[in-house]
């Protein structure tokens, strides 16, 4: 067992921003005499990962995502701390990291816009130093799975935001790096081509090992993908490990949604722990139950409900991660 | 895998480096080729450039048809008229069409200059290799254009074979100084993303010092020495002074011809040394 592929330790990033000076020749003045203040977006983050791991790096927009994924991959460097992304200091030795890592950035595009999809990719396996029959050969697969092939031609202004996309996963996959880096990459996407990306990303985890680092608002792609999450906020690390476990901590409630048959009362039930969900949207009819599943079996929830209520539907609700997330900043906004 | 698990890969070698950076050049040639239309009226405005000179020339020339220059050399209107021609033309194939010297400026205002970080090439030579894809993509646009050009203006052979090959040898530092000139220029906007007015005093300037609209040899003699400081000479009027044999005698061309590739040396350190401030300021100060 080697160490882990990916060390942070103690990372923090200052940014200093200049300040534009106000009123006339305000930019002249900016220009002349810069006045700065400082932000400090990373503010001692650690973590480590283990080759072949799919993590999940979530937080709210402005929580320093984005800048620890710029030091991760070279492009910016730390103010303090410690970065090693297998065995190199990312920005001290950018180009041989380079070849280590793919990245795609959700919010830009690494293909050239004015040239067809198929330009791009061939200009990314010369770029990394590929050899042209591998690369070839890698190309064909990753146009299969991937669907390119109706739009290889296509000048890549033209996609659609879902192709353009395929296209960039493509590009950053082809000189099949060791880590990828995602930062955001469904962003836009419609339901199909959410999946079509999320299939890849694993399947790319699954069989090559690919050791990935998933930036994103959208907490579908993490349940779909990542066992384990960093989240952070405020340039903090908040949380570090299992979804599953996450969830226990902060929402251990399951919910029992009721249907009552048409015109019957709620009489209650006199179960302990067991408890009217406040919080419910509940229709006419319906009524949702809290409790926790850790001291209160499911079974005598349900044998209690169904005791004293004629019922016709009724749905166990396993807590989302959108509102354990949700639950977790809303905590740390009001403490 | 591109190397084994665990061992880090070295840099890229000399020899993928270039088959990199001749895949950056070809692939902006042809993204060049995207606005063939643009092309059509980048010629006709440098046919009407030569047009208008070449007009001018022939009214101020005096009637006897040489005018006394630098060193008390004689210039016939003829030499004079294939200057402005030439001088022209290779002035409109170094210099890019846009506002700014490069896609630089473009790329730091997108961002897209994160993509070129992450690169296992450097951000300078992939730009020189982009740049330079961008002038390969005029190249044939210029050489179509000659024969027009000629016409507006005028044309006169190389004044020996030795001038033919001083010429072609020039070329080489003259590509390279407006590459390298176009770059470090447009890396002003890692500071400021206003820079076109920037760019604006540097098209005017470059133009002008470069000998694209009078020779150094008409110049009043300060200003001639002060273009003969700067490095834009090097790209327009030393290779065409070469040509018509204005600059002649081993000793006077081969100066000429270290002077370009002394610049060639400066700008790439310069370049290098620019390239490592703006470096400084993006990945500390993620500008």
């Amino acid at each position: 067992m080697s160490g882990p592929i990916i060390e942070v330790e103690g990372l923090a990033k200052e940014y200093r921003r200049p300040v534009r000076v106000e009123g006339p020749l305000g930019g002249l003045r900016s220009l002349l005499s810069p006045r700065h203040v400082t932000k400090r977006a990373v503010d001692g983050v650690s973590f480590a990962l283990a080759e072949g791991e799919l993590v999940g790096y979530l937080g709210p927009n402005g929580a320093g995502k984005s800048t620890t994924i710029k030091m991760l991959t070279g492009i910016l460097r730390p103010t303090a701390g410690l970065v090693r992304v297998a065995g190199l200091v990312p920005w001290r030795e950018r180009e041989r990291h380079a070849r280590n890592i793919g990245v795609v950035f959700g919010q830009r595009t690494q293909l050239w816009w004015d040239l067809p999809l198929r330009d791009s990719l061939e200009l990314i396996g010369r770029l990394y130093g590929v050899e042209r029959a591998r690369h070839r050969a890698t190309t064909a697969r990753f146009t299969e799975l991937l669907g390119l092939g109706p739009f290889l031609d296509t000048p890549v202004r033209q996609l659609s935001l879902g192709q353009r996309m395929r296209g960039d996963l493509a590009a950053a996959m082809l000189p099949e790096p060791r880590i990828l880096f995602l930062d955001e990459p469904t962003i836009g996407l419609d339901v199909v081509a959410k999946e079509r990306i999320r299939d890849f990303i694993a399947t790319r985890n699954r069989r090559d090992g690919t050791t990935i680092v998933l930036t994103t608002h959208d907490l579908d792609d993490v349940e779909r993908l990542c066992r384990r999450i960093v989240l952070i906020d405020d340039g903090r690390v908040l949380y570090d490990g299992d979804v599953a476990r996450l969830k226990e901590r902060y929402a251990p409630h399951r919910r029992l949604v009721v249907q009552l048959a048409d015109g019957a009362g709620w009489h209650g039930v006199r179960v302990p722990g067991v408890a009217r969900d406040d919080e419910a949207d509940d229709a006419p009819g319906q009524v949702t139950l809290r409790f926790d599943p850790a001291g209160t079996r499911v079974a005598d929830v349900i044998t209690a409900v169904l005791a004293r209520h004629e019922v016709t539907d009724l749905s166990l609700v396993e807590p989302g991660l959108e509102g354990v997330v949700h639950r977790i900043y809303a905590a740390r906004g009001a403490a | 895998m591109t190397s084994p698990r665990g061992l880090a890969p070295p840099r890229l070698t000399l020899r993928q480096r270039a088959v990199a950076h001749a895949g950056t050049a070809g692939l902006h040639a042809r993204a060049q080729l995207a606005y063939r239309a643009d092309f059509v009226f980048r010629v006709l405005w440098l046919l009407l450039q030569v047009y208008l000179l070449a007009l001018v020339w022939r009214a101020v020339y005096p009637e006897s048809g040489t005018a006394p220059a630098h060193g008390g050399q004689q210039v016939t209107l003829a030499t004079q008229l294939a200057y402005v021609t030439y001088a022209s033309v290779q002035n409109w194939l170094l210099t890019p069409a846009g506002l700014a010297p490069t896609p630089i400026p473009q790329r730091v205002r997108e961002g897209s200059i994160a993509v070129d970080l992450s690169r296992p090439v450097a951000f300078t030579t992939q730009m020189l290799a982009a740049q330079g894809g961008i002038v390969l993509a005029a190249a044939p646009f210029a050489v179509l254009a000659l024969p027009f050009a000629v016409v507006a203006g005028g044309a006169r052979a190389p004044a020996s074979a030795g001038a033919a090959s001083a010429y072609a040898l020039s070329l080489v530092p003259a590509v390279l100084n407006a590459l390298l000139l176009a770059v470090v220029v447009s890396m002003v906007s890692f500071w400021t993303l206003e820079a076109v007015g920037v760019f604006m005093i540097h098209r005017v300037v470059a133009h002008f010092f470069a000998g694209a609209l009078i020779p150094l040899w008409f110049m009043p003699s300060w200003l001639a020495d002060l273009a003969q400081l700067l490095p834009f000479q090097t790209t327009t009027y030393t290779p065409i002074a070469l040509y018509l044999g204005h600059i002649h005698g081993t000793g006077p061309v081969l100066t000429a011809l270290a002077v370009q590739c002394g610049w060639t040396a400066a700008l790439w350190l310069i370049m290098r040394l620019v390239w490592a401030r703006a470096l400084h300021r993006v990945v500390v100060q993620g500008g």
